[in-house]
């Protein structure tokens, strides 16, 4: 359970976050909307624990701040790509946090083989980091994040860079660790796939929790389009599943 | 599957390193033995062992008062510049950067001009100190300037060009003040190892091997740095704790280096390059193979400082630009034409 209260988060004066108090249930997927700048990759940081915050964060009452002992899997949105490692050898750092850096033990090897196959990296083991494309280095990504066997996932617009084949293989994956009992938080831009397999989603503007709840009631409310400025439509198909879209915006009324 | 599993290369190999080592020992004797004077490898071999000498006495000098602490001295500064230059690289996450990125050279520059000018003919006794001071001093000046900003690699490395640039200007003022430094002040720049003997080699080695053990050990945690501050701390560790020991270590050998050596140029660039190329691993995790190279090829730069034009010897730091920029430019070439 991790049970936020109060969070404010500010740089130079200006709240990015403003007295946020959610609890998240363990085992849950939450997908975090709203606007570029609502401030949800902050959200997503502050339960990470790396930067102040203030307000309390706890995740089974301990405070997340410098708490090195969790387990978070943390699945960013632009990752840092190093030099001269290959797939294998970046998907094997996320068993540093349980098996020790550069450290590998026989059940971890076992673990990160079974993942490489799992997410159909197996064939790019040997392939530098470098050398693959924006829809792989996302596959890498996870299975890294899988390896590292997290109590918590939180992961910034895991399917951004991807085609819609690789979303919905992607988000699948991520829906297979939630069903082994994994916390899942992500932020998504894509509200419409955020419904699908998230169980609440949180739309955030401006810092606050504009809307908090089960997928269907929030991708039906009205507040959803005001939060995008009425610029958004909601449209439910035959078969029962919800399409959110753009408004277009005739040149001539503009 | 149980195959499979075994098939996936181990992270760390020894046997790279094991023959990076027996490069370098033969490199090294090879070495010893030529000169103005030519050695003979079964002479310096039982030398070294201890056993019944097969040299003259006069050789038995040559051999243990000059050749053998060059070759030492190189060996160390060789793999100092080399190992500093990967975590550099590893830290600040740019292939280009290099151990004088943060003022260590402008300020060991600096350092031992003040220490020729105001110290008359005696310099040499001085100069590896102010060198030393100066290149901390600057480096710790670095992180001043970028205050709270120091755990931003970016930031850090303006603020090591601003007090690079600044310690460069004092260094240049005070040398066109007292224009009768001009040469000794040139040559230390261009780099040298005659003053090698065995109390510059036992400082040196003291305070660079205790900086190379450290970096080795955290070489592993250096992994961390190479990801994003964000992905790191989920993984389980503090990047700025780990940065700043890293700069730190990396910083005290750099400097130790520059004051016994001057400024040898691009060894810490091309030698992790190198090494990524021949043991296909990054830059962190060959660290040990780093130095080991480092070492090797300061000693062979070192004999051809000496002997290329004997009697009289090139600035060390011509010759490893000399050789390392073509060699650096072929290995880029051949990268390419194996990536179309």
């Amino acid at each position: 359970m991790i049970k936020v209260e109060n969070l404010s988060v500010s740089y130079s004066d200006k709240y990015v976050l403003n007295s946020i108090t959610l609890e998240i249930p363990d085992g849950s997927w939450t997908c975090i909307v709203g606007p570029n700048g609502a401030g949800k990759t902050t959200f997503l940081m502050a339960l990470l624990g790396m930067n102040p915050y203030s307000g309390s964060i706890k995740f089974n009452g301990k405070e997340v701040f410098k708490d090195m002992h969790r387990n978070v899997a943390f699945v960013p949105q632009r990752p840092q790509i190093p030099l001269g490692m290959t797939v294998r050898e970046y998907v094997g750092l996320g068993r540093s946090k349980i098996d020790g850096w550069g450290r590998e033990r026989k059940i971890g090897r076992a673990l990160i083989y079974q993942t490489l196959e799992e997410t159909q990296l197996i064939g790019l083991q040997n392939q530098l980091v470098t050398q693959i494309s924006g829809g792989e280095l996302q596959r890498v990504l996870i299975a890294r994040a899988i390896v590292q066997e997290p109590e918590i996932m939180l992961l910034d617009e895991p399917t951004s860079a991807l085609d819609l084949h690789h979303q919905i293989t992607t988000l699948n994956q991520i829906e297979l660790l939630k069903n082994k009992g994994v916390t899942i938080v992500s932020t998504m831009h894509d509200i419409t796939l955020g419904a699908m397999y998230a169980e609440r989603i949180i739309v955030m503007q401006n810092g606050k929790v504009l809307l908090d709840g089960g997928a269907a009631e929030v991708v039906h409310s009205n507040e959803l389009k005001s939060a995008f400025d009425h610029g958004i439509s909601v449209h439910t198909l035959k078969d029962g599943h919800t399409v959110i879209t753009a408004n277009k915006v005739r040149n001539e009324l503009i | 599957m149980k195959t499979e599993i075994q098939q996936l290369k181990p992270v760390w190999r020894w046997q790279v390193n094991a023959v990076f080592a027996l490069a370098l020992i033969v490199v090294s004797v090879i070495a010893i033995s030529i000169g103005p004077v030519n050695l003979n490898f079964n002479g310096i071999i039982s030398t070294m062992l201890g056993r019944s000498s097969l040299l003259t006495d006069q050789e038995r000098i040559l051999l243990l008062e000059i050749r053998l602490p060059r070759v030492a001295l190189a060996a160390l500064v060789g793999a100092a510049l080399a190992t500093s230059g990967a975590v550099y690289q590893t830290v600040f996450r740019n292939p280009l950067a290099d151990p004088y990125l943060l003022g260590a050279a402008a300020g060991a520059g600096l350092g031992a001009t003040i220490a020729i000018t105001n110290s008359g003919k005696s310099f040499s006794v001085v100069l590896p100190i102010f060198a030393f001071l100066g290149g901390v001093l600057a480096v710790l000046a670095t992180f001043l300037v970028a205050g709270k900003f120091y755990t931003d690699p970016s930031s850090l490395l303006l603020s090591g060009i601003a007090v690079g640039s600044f310690a460069t200007a004092v260094q240049t003022y005070l040398q066109q003040k007292n224009s009768a430094v001009l040469r000794p002040v040139y040559s230390w720049i261009l780099g040298e190892l005659t003053v090698a003997d065995w109390e510059s080699v036992k400082w040196a080695a003291i305070y660079i091997i205790f900086a190379l053990g450290v970096l080795i050990r955290i070489s592993k945690l250096l992994d961390g740095l190479m990801l994003s501050d964000e992905e790191a701390f989920s993984l389980g560790i503090s990047p700025n704790k780990i940065r700043m020991i890293a700069v730190g270590a990396a910083t005290l050998a750099t400097a130790t280096a520059v004051s016994v050596s001057g400024l040898i140029g691009f060894v810490g660039i091309v030698v992790p390059h190198i090494v990524r190329g021949i043991t296909k691993k990054a830059t962190n995790r060959a660290l040990l193979s780093i130095s080991l190279f480092g070492a090797t090829f300061l000693v062979l730069a070192d004999l051809g400082a000496r002997t290329l034009i004997a009697p009289a010897e090139l600035p060390i730091g011509v010759i490893t630009a000399f050789i390392g920029a073509p060699f650096f430019l072929f290995i880029l070439k051949a990268k390419r034409g194996r990536a179309q």
